[in-house]
């Protein structure tokens, strides 16, 4: 590992705040990069790494604090500022071009150019091809980066931002996505770097490749930062308890679920399989829920398990695999094939895949039962309007007024909104796809109850998440969910944080990088 | 000082709002003072016919457009309609003429077919709006040229003893002192409000446009929704070419060319956006009033035809340029009360 070297701090971002409508992002957080060393950031989701990341990259700029590189203020407007000043990100989603070649990705947005108007091709293949070779990857220049693996593609990210002499590079969840072998190379790849002198700046959920390659770790929950050590003084211990700290009370821990073992359950999945084109994994996923049974599945990103949930939602065309629910066979080939069989789901990405901007927080919460409210054709807004208060008053959606826009609600508002979505189709099972994302504390709690007294009227509740501590409140049986396969399964007395986390590393990467 | 700020930013956004109805009242103000014979009951019983026109087109129209797509089509099918009533009434099939009303059926189901086949584009070849309905823009045109081999089917009027009078009175025909298809445009407004704003299928409509992921993971069925807007739009376009015929009692094969670009105007007017999922179908008619004025108006005024192009061009970048500021300030408007706070708090 490092030495004591004391390296120079080259960026630092002082009392940084960022704010989103009514969300506290970001409170006074002090994050020092230093030169020629891996600093690590470590947090759970919604713990506020990505904002502090858009601020240094210049993609937003904060609403007190400033970013400071080498003792100069900077003041950093677009990615093209801090590109400028010597910062480059390589984001968890590549944006490789598939289209162009590699030199063409490496210079994209600042080709060099001869004669003053023409792409300078020699100039740019030499020292692409210098660049790959110092990276270890010789890979020809004229290769189209849509043939590469994934691996490479990164390998052409990094390249990129070197391209731009970047001083500090900030590496996004860079190993979710790759082969042990290709995390591997990474890992020579980041040794490399840090001999030449570049700070980087290292964002992963693997405990085992942060504990390896980290030299300064810093560790960030609700937008606050509640730990900074040197590698010497930091182990996986330090850092798990840190990043889920003991911040529920006492009084919320589940009652255990007493129903017994031998009725049929609710749901019943048999032979499933995750695959996509990213995703390998096992063909024979099974699950069961009992009614009132709170079942989590915990696992890394890109682990599969929003696909499980999507295939189960009948968001997948196809659901591959037999799903039984209270023991007769359903086809899922639709979303309404989905809701009419009794389950319904609170997807992952509200912005993306559940709020209609456009809309009311009424009307987006009765969206998927406006057949339900008509009489000749029409919609019977009274009937609508007193469900829709019903509904937001048993979750207590804390609205001014439902006829606003849904997006004047707080992420833990929206998110109980889209509960209610589901709830007003009345289902026997309900299915969330990381339930607390993006939420702040207070609504996390807020939503385990809600949860809680839903499984104790009698649903039974299937939910993914990334984060430990939200596994062991809420589930009374915790599924480890790893590369497209059910790798553990544990009783929420059993799971303890060490089992989990040993559970969902795609053990591989570590083992064959040390 | 957030009060009184917010206070005028919100009647700030009730003009921005009302902006097409300022507009229409300005545009009427102003014609009337210049030209003394611009409010008299002849001139605006004109002005109401050619408003009715682009109007029946925009209404269709506002469902596409508010579901996120675009129907370029709507024009030419306007004119096939046309064609096809004209041909029934006064070619016939195989010699044998149609009566009006037949020949009107006959023609709502061709272009309710170009409807489908426009939404199937869309919808079940993952063909884009704009594409889909350009195709159908030309192959409608060509269908309704080869229908008369680009001739003209004149004297729609029709003859007793044929047995194929009455389609005239779709067009020239006056109710309570008010045209035919003045009563059409305002029935038919009526009607598409009803279902906007009370439907299912409206509410659909409008999260499709606003997020056509979520809208398939609440379970609507986007395909359906969408065949029947692009359906619905047709049929619009459809009856227009109709009441066109009528009114000048022949149809002509180029009838209704360049007109999805007024109706497609008319409704950006009324400030539904083309992104989808935002706008009415009441702005999609007062949209259709403010072209349908200005057009008229600046005739009677004396505005050149080239002068008449470029003040419409205007007219239409301007109202899109303060769409997009209106939006700016509902979503600062929003989020404004809940951040209110002076000290950065995590709020519950």
């Amino acid at each position: 590992m490092s030495d004591a070297v004391q390296h120079c701090v080259v960026l630092e971002a002082r009392g940084v705040s960022k704010r989103y409508d009514s969300t506290l992002a970001l409170d006074r957080v002090d994050f020092q990069v230093r030169a020629g060393a891996v600093n690590v950031l470590i947090g759970e989701n919604g713990a506020g790494k990505s904002t502090l990341m858009r601020l240094l990259a210049g993609v937003e700029l904060p609403n007190t604090g400033d970013i400071w590189m080498s003792g100069r203020r900077l003041d950093m407007r677009s990615p093209r500022d801090a590109a400028a000043a010597g910062i480059a990100i390589v984001h968890q989603e590549l944006a490789v071009m598939d289209n162009l070649d590699i030199a063409e990705n490496i210079f994209a947005g600042r080709e060099l150019v001869r004669s003053s108007a023409l792409v300078d091709r020699r100039a740019e293949e030499s020292r692409g091809a210098a660049a790959l070779l110092a990276l270890g990857k010789p890979i020809p220049m004229r290769t189209l980066a849509g043939t590469l693996s994934l691996g490479n593609r990164q390998v052409i990210e990094i390249a990129r931002a070197l391209a731009g002499n970047a001083r500090v590079l900030i590496l996004d969840e860079p190993t979710s996505a790759l082969s042990a072998t290709e995390a591997t190379a990474l890992f020579h790849v980041i040794a490399s770097l840090k001999a030449r002198g570049v700070g980087i700046v290292y964002i992963s959920h693997r405990l085992n490749e942060l504990l390896l390659l980290g030299d300064y770790f810093t560790v960030l929950r609700d937008g606050r930062v509640v730990g900074d050590g040197t590698r010497d003084n930091v182990d996986r211990t330090w850092i798990v308890e840190r990043m889920s700290g003991r911040r529920i009370d006492a009084n919320q821990t589940r009652a255990a679920n007493t129903s017994s073992g031998n009725e049929i359950p609710l749901l019943e999945v048999r032979g499933a399989n995750v695959k996509t084109e990213s995703v390998s994994g096992s063909d024979d996923l099974n699950l069961a829920v009992r009614k009132g049974e709170i079942v989590g599945i915990y696992g890394l990103l890109g682990a599969g398990r929003t696909e499980f949930l999507e295939g189960l939602a009948g968001a997948r065309r196809e659901m591959p695999g037999e799903v039984r629910v209270d023991g007769a066979r359903i086809a899922l080939h639709s979303v309404s094939d989905a809701l009419k069989a009794g389950i319904a789901l609170v997807p992952e990405d509200r912005q993306r895949d559940g709020l209609v901007p456009d809309l009311s927080i009424r009307e987006n919460i009765s969206l998927a039962s406006l057949s339900g409210f008509s009489r000749a054709g029409f919609v019977r807004r009274r009937d609508e309007s007193a469900r829709v208060h019903e509904l937001a008053e048993q979750l207590h959606i804390a609205a001014r007024d439902l006829e606003l826009p849904v997006t004047s609600l707080s992420g833990g508002n929206q998110q109980k909104a889209l509960l209610a979505r589901c709830l007003m189709r009345d289902p026997k099972i309900l299915l969330l796809d990381e339930p607390t994302r993006g939420v702040d504390v207070g609504a996390k709690a807020e939503i385990y109850r809600v949860l809680r007294s839903l499984a104790a009227s009698g649903l039974a509740i299937l939910f993914t998440t990334s984060e430990i501590e939200e596994a062991q409140l809420l589930a009374d049986r915790i599924l480890v969910m790893t590369q497209g396969a059910f790798t553990a399964e544990f009783s929420a007395a059993n799971a303890t944080d060490e089992v989990l986390f040993a559970a969902a590393s795609p053990r591989t990467t570590v083992e064959s990088a040390a | 000082m957030n009060d009184t700020r917010s206070i005028s930013a919100s009647t700030l956004l009730l003009l921005l709002k009302l902006r097409a109805v300022l507009v229409l009242v300005a545009l009427i103000i102003v014609f009337a003072l210049l030209s003394p014979s611009f409010l008299t009951a002849n001139n605006l019983s004109i002005l109401a016919k050619h408003v009715s026109i682009t109007a029946i087109l925009a209404v269709g129209m506002t469902f596409v457009i508010l579901s996120g797509g675009i129907d370029l089509s709507v024009g030419s099918i306007a004119g096939l309609a046309g064609m096809v009533a004209g041909g029934m009434l006064t070619v016939g099939i195989h010699g044998h003429l149609s009566g009006a009303f037949v020949s009107i059926c006959a023609a709502l189901a061709v272009s309710l077919l170009v409807g489908v086949l426009n939404g199937l584009l869309v919808t079940q070849f993952g063909v884009a709006p704009f594409i889909a309905t350009l195709g159908t823009l030309y192959i409608a045109r060509g269908a309704a040229l080869l229908l008369s081999q680009g001739r003209t089917f004149p004297d729609l009027a029709g003859t007793p003893e044929g047995g194929s009078t009455g389609f005239t009175a779709l067009g020239q025909s006056f109710f309570l002192h008010v045209p035919l298809p003045v009563w059409l445009m305002l029935v038919i407004t009526a009607a598409t409000v009803l279902i906007a704003a009370r439907t299912p299928f409206g509410r659909h409509v409008y999260a499709i446009g606003g997020n056509e992921r979520a809208a398939r993971l609440a379970g609507i069925r986007i395909d359906r929704v969408k065949v029947w807007t692009y359906c619905f739009s047709a049929v619009c376009a459809g009856l227009v070419g109709l009441i066109i015929a009528s009114q000048l009692e022949s149809a002509h094969p180029a009838t209704g060319e360049s007109f999805e670009l007024n109706a497609i105007a008319a409704v950006v007017l009324g400030g539904t956006s083309l992104m989808g999922g935002r706008g009415s179908v009441g702005g999609s008619l007062i949209g259709a009033c403010v072209i349908g004025v200005l057009a008229d108006g600046l005739v009677m005024v004396g505005v050149s035809e080239f002068w008449q192009m470029v003040i419409k061009g205007v007219v239409i970048v301007l109202a899109v340029t303060v769409d997009q500021f209106q939006a700016r300030i509902q979503s600062r408007l929003t989020a404004a009360p809940l951040s209110r706070g002076d000290t950065p708090r995590v709020l519950a």
